[in-house]
């Protein structure tokens, strides 16, 4: 990676907003992955509401999903399997960003809330696709800053010596060490 | 053994040394890395068999068991003399999640239907009140009434199911429902008649209305076991929904 000419200040900085990033991105992931864990039907209907995919293939990701939220939101948080994770959680995050604009383009009124909203939005009720999208850039730009800064503080990468970067790091810290003894 | 390297300088020897931690510690980096990597593949792919076994539908096992159309709309399957417990199944033609749960567990409710051990009744209603969704779910449960034929119903019922449209786009047209009519077997000879001039069409939504009032429906798909209204998770869950209704039946 190319060693960016940063002060001191944004070199301590950077490994913190990954961990931000890291517990904001993965948390969301849990919970909509929690949320769905239990009825993979929902998902299931969920994901066909798109219409994006064959009814094969549309099955087969809604029972994933769920699944697949929850362990990649856990790695985020645990810091463990940093990039590739991150890596994962925004191509995610970026497929549904895609998957909402193209119901939005495409007119359809997605949120069918079958179980006990009516089977649709209620009359005058809008899809909230706006902030949908929004919402999931934001979580896709997250991603992509964990990506590129991996693995922030409080990462089991680092605890492990998983990363080059941690290594690096360690190095650095070394030199540092050096330096003051040094002085 | 060369003379020379017998006489490596001690700055070589511990080179070697950090050399060889080193690609010890790479080694270790990769098992470790590659156990959690596996690790959490296996827990994905551990929650998807899950899930496909949970949804897992049964085979037909047996012919169904007698249908009878009752003139008010909704569609008795039972065994002779089988009165309890009853299955009531609200449906709509035109809602995702009522063709999700015909592909999940319909055929669990035919066979507990052909088994003798439920009483099973199809409401197939009118949920939706915006357009495009509500007209094609009135076109469809109208071309529904068109059949009399209890077998022939549930063909065409499970064939509108199939067919089911988009919810954006303007569906479940009468000529298509003709033909879908025909796949399923219908007989009688004023079905086309009947389906293209939307004869029922003001029955089912009296129907809709009158039942989803008196049923207290809020949504489909709304499944009750005798009287009570059954959890979306055992309905989804056909080993779930058949042990339930057995207990039921005791």
């Amino acid at each position: 990676m190319i060693a960016l000419p940063v002060s001191r200040n944004a070199r301590t900085a950077i490994p913190w907003v990954t961990t931000a990033a890291r517990l904001v991105l993965g948390g969301v992931l849990i919970v909509s992955g929690g949320l769905k864990v239990t009825k993979p039907w929902d998902s299931v209907v969920a994901v066909k509401a798109y219409r994006l995919l064959p009814e094969d293939i549309a099955t087969a990701v809604g029972y994933v999903l769920p699944m697949l939220e929850i362990v990649v939101g856990v790695l985020l948080v645990v810091g463990l399997l940093t990039r590739v994770a991150g890596a994962v959680a925004t191509l995610l995050m970026f497929a549904f960003v895609f998957g909402i604009a193209w119901a939005w383009a495409n007119g359809l009124r997605i949120d069918c809330g079958c179980f006990g909203g009516g089977g649709e939005l209620a009359a005058g009720q809008e899809p909230t696709y706006l902030l949908d999208i929004v919402r999931d850039f934001g979580l896709v730009l997250l991603g992509g800053w964990v990506v590129r800064f991996p693995p922030g503080r409080y990462a089991l990468d680092a605890a492990l010596g998983l990363t080059g970067s941690a290594a690096r790091e360690a190095d650095a810290r070394h030199d540092e060490h050096e330096e003051e003894t040094v002085r | 053994m060369s003379k020379g390297e017998r006489q490596k300088t001690a700055r070589e020897r511990i080179k070697e040394q950090q050399a060889a931690d080193r690609a010890r510690e790479k080694r270790k980096r990769i098992v470790t890395y590659t156990t959690a990597g596996v690790v959490a593949v296996a827990a994905i792919g551990a929650g998807w068999l899950w899930s496909f076994s949970q949804s897992k539908s049964e085979e037909a096992a047996a012919p169904l068991a007698p249908i009878t159309v009752d003139a008010n709309g909704s569609v008795v399957m039972a065994k002779q003399g089988v009165t309890k417990p009853v299955i009531d199944i609200y449906e709509d033609f035109q809602c995702p999640a009522c063709k999700q749960l015909e592909e999940v567990s319909g055929q669990t409710f035919k066979n507990l239907a052909a088994e003798g051990k439920a009483k099973v009744v199809f409401h197939p209603i009118t949920i939706f009140s915006q357009e495009p969704t509500r007209g094609n779910s009135v076109r469809a449960g109208a071309a529904a009434r068109c059949v009399a034929d209890g077998k022939q119903w549930m063909a065409f019922h499970d064939l509108l199911f199939a067919n089911q449209p988009s919810e954006a786009a303007e569906g479940f047209k009468v000529d298509d429902m003709v033909s879908w009519g025909k796949e399923a077997g219908v007989t009688s000879p004023d079905f086309e008649s009947c389906v293209k001039g939307q004869k029922h069409a003001n029955a089912q939504i009296s129907f809709s209305d009158k039942t989803g009032k008196e049923a207290k429906i809020e949504g489909t798909p709304t499944v009750k076991l005798d009287g009570i209204v059954m959890d979306s998770q055992v309905i989804f869950t056909p080993q779930e929904l058949r042990e339930q209704v057995t207990k039921a039946a005791k």
